[in-house]
C-alpha cells in the first residue's frame, strides 16, 4: 500500500448528532395566507428548495427584494469555502489524496481476488481501502442532501445553482474511476463557479478528472481519438443539438482536445500531454485553430461558450428550471441578451430572470422533481439530523428514478412535469414523506402556504400523522 | 367527471365484452379501413389480439458485436481489438447462426430461440437520416417522427389509444422510467418502478392514511388525478407481484424438496427447509436487474389481459472506450439483456406476442483509438415471437466494405425503423393502413421486409 494519505474516515455520519439542535418552529397559527404567500412560496421553493420559518417570513414581507438579495448572497457564498462537516471533508481533499485512495482500493481488490482463488480464506470484500470509492460517493451524496436542506450549512440558492450546473455538466458516479471524484467535482468545479462566468465553469469542468474520465477524454490522443467528450461538449454543454455543427466539427474538436488527460499518480488531476496532442491544423465551425498546445483547447472551449447558440441554450435551460417547463421565447431572448452582453455572467442572467414578470406569473407553474421533493421535505424537517435521513432519502431518490449523481448519460435529469408527474410516483412520495415525518415536528409554518381544504383535512388527523400528510399533500408537490 | 361515452349503454356493454376477451369479429367491423379489412383474419384486429413488448437499449448498443458478420474480413480488419472471433464451436467465439451472422456468446441463452425459429433480426435499420445525438435520436424514435422539438405523444401511447379499454384503464405498462417519451400522451398508461420496490404497497396499505391521502387528492387538477390513479394501480400491482413471488418461492421449494412438506405446508426436513429458504432468497437465483423487471412486466400483463403493450429499457450501452469483446463491459450487458429477454419469452410466447429490441442508432463500424466505438448510424433490430419468421434475418445487408458504409464509417440504415415497426404492428395487431399512419406517422410500407412475419 502506498504511504498513508488514504483519507481516513471515522464511522460514517456519527457527527450528525452534534449538528444544529432541534428545530424550533414558531407555532404559527394557521392564519389565512397573506397577499404575498404565493410569491414567497414560489421564491423560496425555486431559489432554494423550500421555505424555512425564517425565510418564509422574510420572503413573505418583500418577495422580490428577498429574491434579488438571494443572488448576491449566493454569489458571496460561492466565493467562500464550503462548510463541509468534518466527517465528509474527504470529498474536498486534494486530488492527489483522492487518487491515492483510489489506487489503494484497486490494489486491495486485486490482492483479494488473488487471495480468494480456490483454497484461500474468504476475506471481507467491503473492508478498509476497498470501501474507499463507495464511501466517497456516499459522502458526496450526503453533502448534497445536507446542503440542500440546511441554510446554516449552505446558501439555498447556491445549492440550487449547484444542482442546476451539476446536472448541466453531468458526470455519472457509477462509472468506475469517476466515482471517488464526484464530490470533489461538485465542490471545486460546480459550486465556486455556479454564479460566475459560464466559460470559467465550463473550463473547470473540462479539466476535472471526473469529466475527463466520464466522457473518455482522458484516453483520447493523437494516435487514436475518442469523440465522446467533444460531441457532448457541443451538443449538451454549449451549442445544442440542432445548432448546425457537423460530424466533421466533432472530429476537429476531438483533435483540438487531444492530449487533455489526467495525471492522478502525481496528484496533479488534469494534465496536458504535449506528446499526445495532434499538432496539425484544425477547422472548427469555420474557424482555424493552430498548433498552440493546451491553449488551443482552452480557446476552443471559450469560443464555444461565447457563441450565441450557447447563450440561447443556457438561457432556455435556466428558464425551464426556474420559471416554467416551456418558458416563453421572450423570456429566453432577454436572458440570452444578458448572457451575451455580460460575456456569460451567470449572476447577471439570474438577476434578469428574477426581475422578469414571468418568474412571478402564477400561470408559470412547476412541479417538484423527486430531488426537489426530497430536499424540500428535509428542509421542512429542519435539515438532515441523523444517518437514517440520508439513507432513506437516497433510497427514495433511487427508486423514484433520480438517484443522486446517478444519471448515466451526459444530458442530465429532466426537470419537467411531463417526466416526473406519474401516477405511481406520487404514491411513493407519500411513503417517503410519512416515513421521514415520523421523526419530524409538525412544520406548522407551512400552513400559511396551504389551501384551506388541505389545512382542514389534515387538522382532522391525529398529531402523529399530520407532519407526514403536510409533506405528502398536493400543495407540497408544487414549487 | 365521466366521459360522455361511458354513459351510453351500448358502449359499456361492448367494453365489458372486450374486457372478457369475448369479442366477436362482427363487433369490430366498424372503423376498420376497408382495404385492410379484407385481409384481416377473423377475430384478429386492433389491440384485442397479440401483445407487444418493446425493449429499448438506451445509449446505442453495438449491434456488430451482437450479430457478428463473421465472414466479413472487413469486420476483423476494422476491429483489431474488439471483434468477436468467428465461430469455432467454443464459448470463446461467436455462436454460428447462419452463413453470414453469428451470435455474441454472452447471448447464448437466445440461441435456442433462433433454432426454434422464433428469433429473427433486421441487421441494418435506423432513423431515416443519421443523427448522432443519443437524446435527439431517442426522442425521435420514441415519437416516431423526425425533427419535432415540441412535445409529441409517444408512439406506444398512440398505440395504446387504439385499445378499447374503458376510461382510465391502461393498455400499456412501462417499467423503470418515470415517464418515458414513448409512453407519453393522452392514453392512460401504467408505470411501475424497477426492482423489488414494485412489490411494495407502502403507506397506502394503511386504511386511515390512504383515506386521508385520497381526501387530500380529491381535486380535479392533474396532480390529484394522477395520485388517485396511482393509488389504485399501485395497490393492485404490488399485491399481484407479491403473490406471484410467494407462489414462485413455494413452487421452487416444492421442486427442490421433492414435495416433502408437512400437512400445514412447512418443509418436513431440514433439507426442505433450506430449499425453501433458498427459493425465497437469492439461492434459487431470484432474478435481478432486467430479468426481475421482465418478470414483473410478464406477471402484470398476464394478470390483466387489457395490458397489451409493454415497455422496458436498459442503459449502459454507450461504449466509447474498452468495450471488450467476448468478455468485458459490453459482454456483461449482453448477459443481463439475454436473461431479461429469456424471461420475457416465458411470459410472451402466445401466438400473437412479439418482443422487439431496438436502440437509437448503431456504433461506428471501426473501433476507435480507445478500443471502443463512437456514434454511428444503422443497427440491428431484434424480433422474437411465434409469428416472427425467425431463424433468419430480414432486409438488406451490404457488409462492411468502406464504400458500402455511411460516410465511410457506419453501417447504413437500409430500413427505416418505422418500416420494421409497421411490419410488427401488422403482424401482431393486424393494424390497418390508417391506424399505422396514426401510430407511425410518415412510415412507408417497406416491401423488402415482407416475409418478416408468418401469415396468420
Amino acid at each position: 500500500m502506498p504511504s498513508a494519505t488514504v483519507i481516513t474516515r471515522a464511522s460514517a455520519l456519527a457527527f450528525l448528532a452534534c449538528l444544529a439542535g432541534p428545530a424550533a418552529y414558531a407555532q404559527a397559527d394557521a392564519a389565512p395566507p397573506s397577499a404575498n404567500a404565493a410569491a414567497a412560496w414560489r421564491a423560496t421553493s425555486r431559489l432554494g428548495y423550500a421555505p424555512t420559518p425564517a425565510s418564509a417570513q422574510a420572503a413573505d414581507a418583500t418577495p422580490r427584494a428577498w429574491a434579488l438579495q438571494q443572488i448576491d448572497a449566493a454569489y458571496a457564498a460561492s466565493r467562500r469555502p464550503p462548510a463541509i462537516p468534518a466527517e465528509l471533508a474527504g470529498i474536498n481533499a486534494p486530488l492527489g489524496d483522492i487518487a491515492r485512495g483510489f489506487y489503494a482500493e484497486r490494489e486491495a481488490r486485486k490482492t483479494r481476488r488473488e487471495a480468494n482463488k480456490p483454497g484461500a480464506v474468504m476475506q471481507n470484500a467491503n473492508a478498509g481501502p476497498e470501501k474507499f470509492s463507495r464511501e466517497m460517493a456516499q459522502d458526496a451524496a450526503a453533502w448534497r442532501l445536507m446542503s440542500c436542506s440546511d441554510p446554516a450549512l449552505e446558501n439555498p440558492l447556491l445549492a440550487r445553482m449547484t444542482e442546476f450546473w451539476f446536472n448541466h455538466l453531468n458526470v455519472f458516479v457509477g462509472k468506475g474511476p469517476v466515482r471517488p471524484f464526484v464530490g470533489h467535482y461538485v465542490v471545486n468545479v460546480i459550486r465556486p463557479n455556479a454564479l460566475g462566468r459560464f466559460e470559467d465553469l465550463l473550463l473547470a469542468s473540462a479539466r476535472h478528472p471526473a469529466m475527463l474520465l466520464y466522457l473518455d477524454q482522458a484516453q483520447s490522443n493523437n494516435r487514436g481519438i475518442n469523440e465522446n467528450y467533444a460531441r457532448e461538449l457541443m451538443e449538451l454543454h454549449t451549442l445544442g443539438v440542432n445548432s448546425g455543427y457537423t460530424q466533421k466539427d466533432v472530429r476537429e474538436l476531438a483533435r483540438i482536445l487531444t492530449g487533455w488527460t489526467v495525471n492522478l499518480r502525481d496528484g496533479e488531476g488534469f494534465r496536458f500531454a504535449e506528446r499526445l496532442h495532434d499538432k496539425d491544423g484544425k477547422v472548427l465551425l469555420g474557424r482555424t485553430f493552430g498548433s498552440e498546445g493546451v491553449a488551443e483547447g482552452e480557446e476552443a472551449i471559450r469560443y464555444l461558450a461565447r457563441r450565441p447558440e450557447t447563450a440561447r441554450r443556457i438561457s432556455t435551460r435556466l428558464a425551464s428550471f426556474f420559471v416554467a417547463d416551456k418558458p416563453s421565447p421572450a423570456l429566453v431572448d432577454r436572458l440570452a441578451a444578458t448572457f451575451t452582453a455580460t460575456q456569460g455572467d451567470i449572476r447577471a442572467v439570474m438577476r434578469t430572470l428574477v426581475e422578469s414578470p414571468e418568474f412571478w406569473a402564477k400561470d408559470n407553474t412547476l412541479f417538484k422533481t423527486p430531488l426537489d421533493f426530497a430536499c424540500s421535505a428535509l428542509t421542512a424537517a429542519g435539515g438532515v439530523k441523523e444517518r437514517r435521513d440520508i439513507v432513506q432519502t437516497l433510497g427514495f431518490l433511487a427508486q423514484a428514478g433520480q438517484p443522486m449523481h446517478g444519471w448515466q448519460t451526459p444530458d442530465g435529469y429532466k426537470t419537467d412535469a411531463g417526466t416526473w408527474l406519474a401516477p405511481e410516483a406520487l404514491t411513493r412520495r407519500a411513503d417517503y414523506a410519512l416515513a421521514l415525518a415520523q421523526r419530524t415536528p409538525e412544520p406548522s409554518y407551512l400552513n400559511a402556504f396551504f389551501s384551506t381544504a388541505t389545512r382542514e383535512r389534515i387538522a382532522r388527523e391525529p398529531a402523529q400523522l399530520r407532519a407526514g400528510l403536510m409533506l405528502a399533500s398536493p400543495d407540497f408537490m408544487r414549487k | 367527471m365521466h366521459s360522455n361515452a361511458s354513459s351510453i349503454p351500448g358502449l359499456l356493454q361492448r367494453r365489458s365484452l372486450l374486457g372478457l376477451g369475448a369479442l366477436s369479429a362482427l363487433s369490430l367491423a366498424a372503423g376498420v379501413p376497408r382495404v385492410w379489412a379484407q385481409a384481416v383474419p377473423a377475430g384478429r384486429q386492433g389491440l384485442d389480439s397479440g401483445r407487444l413488448v418493446i425493449v429499448f437499449l438506451r445509449g446505442a448498443y453495438d449491434g456488430l458485436s451482437a450479430f457478428v458478420p463473421y465472414v466479413d474480413s472487413d469486420y476483423y480488419a476494422m476491429r483489431p481489438n474488439i471483434a468477436i472471433a468467428a465461430p469455432d464451436g467454443t464459448a470463446q467465439t461467436a455462436l454460428k447462426l447462419d452463413k453470414t451472422f453469428a451470435l455474441h456468446p454472452a447471448l447464448s441463452l437466445l440461441l435456442p430461440l433462433w433454432q426454434q425459429g422464433v428469433l429473427g433480426f433486421v441487421p441494418a435499420a435506423g432513423l431515416p437520416a443519421p443523427n448522432r445525438s443519443h437524446f435527439d435520436a431517442q426522442y425521435q424514435m420514441e415519437i416516431a417522427q423526425s425533427g419535432k422539438t415540441s412535445s409529441s405523444p409517444g408512439w406506444l401511447n398512440n398505440t395504446a389509444a387504439l385499445a378499447k379499454t374503458s376510461a382510465g384503464n391502461a393498455a400499456a405498462l412501462g417499467v423503470g422510467e418515470a415517464n418515458p417519451a414513448i409512453l407519453g400522451g393522452q392514453a392512460a398508461v401504467k408505470l411501475i418502478p424497477r426492482g423489488q420496490s414494485a412489490e411494495r404497497t407502502g403507506v397506502l396499505a394503511n386504511d386511515r392514511t390512504r383515506q386521508a391521502l385520497l381526501d387530500l387528492y380529491a381535486g380535479d387538477d392533474k396532480i390529484s388525478e394522477a395520485f388517485r390513479q396511482g393509488a389504485g394501480s399501485r395497490m393492485q400491482s404490488a399485491q399481484e407481484l407479491t403473490m406471484q413471488r410467494t407462489q414462485r418461492a413455494e413452487m421452487a421449494a416444492e421442486k427442490m424438496a421433492g414435495k416433502s412438506l408437512d400437512r400445514d405446508g412447512t418443509p418436513a426436513s431440514p433439507q426442505a427447509q433450506t430449499a425453501q429458504m433458498l427459493a425465497a432468497s437469492n439461492g434459487a437465483a431470484d432474478p435481478v436487474g432486467l430479468q426481475l423487471d421482465a418478470q414483473h412486466l410478464g406477471t402484470l400483463m398476464r394478470n390483466d389481459r387489457r395490458l397489451r403493450l409493454g415497455f422496458l429499457s436498459a442503459g449502459g450501452w454507450d461504449t466509447h472506450a474498452n468495450q471488450g469483446a467476448v468478455n468485458g463491459q459490453l459482454a456483461n450487458n449482453f448477459g443481463n439483456l439475454a436473461r431479461g429477454i429469456a424471461q420475457l419469452r416465458q411470459d410472451f410466447s402466445e401466438p400473437g406476442d412479439v418482443i422487439v429490441v431496438m436502440s437509437e442508432f448503431g456504433r461506428t463500424s471501426a473501433e476507435n483509438g480507445t478500443r471502443g466505438t463512437d456514434h454511428g448510424f444503422g443497427n440491428a433490430m431484434w424480433l422474437i415471437g411465434n409469428r416472427v419468421a425467425g431463424g433468419r434475418w430480414h432486409g438488406q445487408w451490404t457488409g462492411l466494405a468502406r464504400s458500402n458504409l455511411n460516410e465511410g464509417r457506419d453501417l447504413p440504415a437500409h430500413h427505416d425503423y418505422r418500416a420494421v415497426l409497421a411490419q410488427v404492428m401488422r403482424g401482431t395487431f393486424a393494424l390497418g393502413d390508417a391506424q399505422l399512419a396514426d401510430v407511425l406517422p410518415g412510415a412507408k410500407w417497406d416491401k423488402r421486409l415482407d416475409g418478416m412475419f408468418h401469415k396468420a
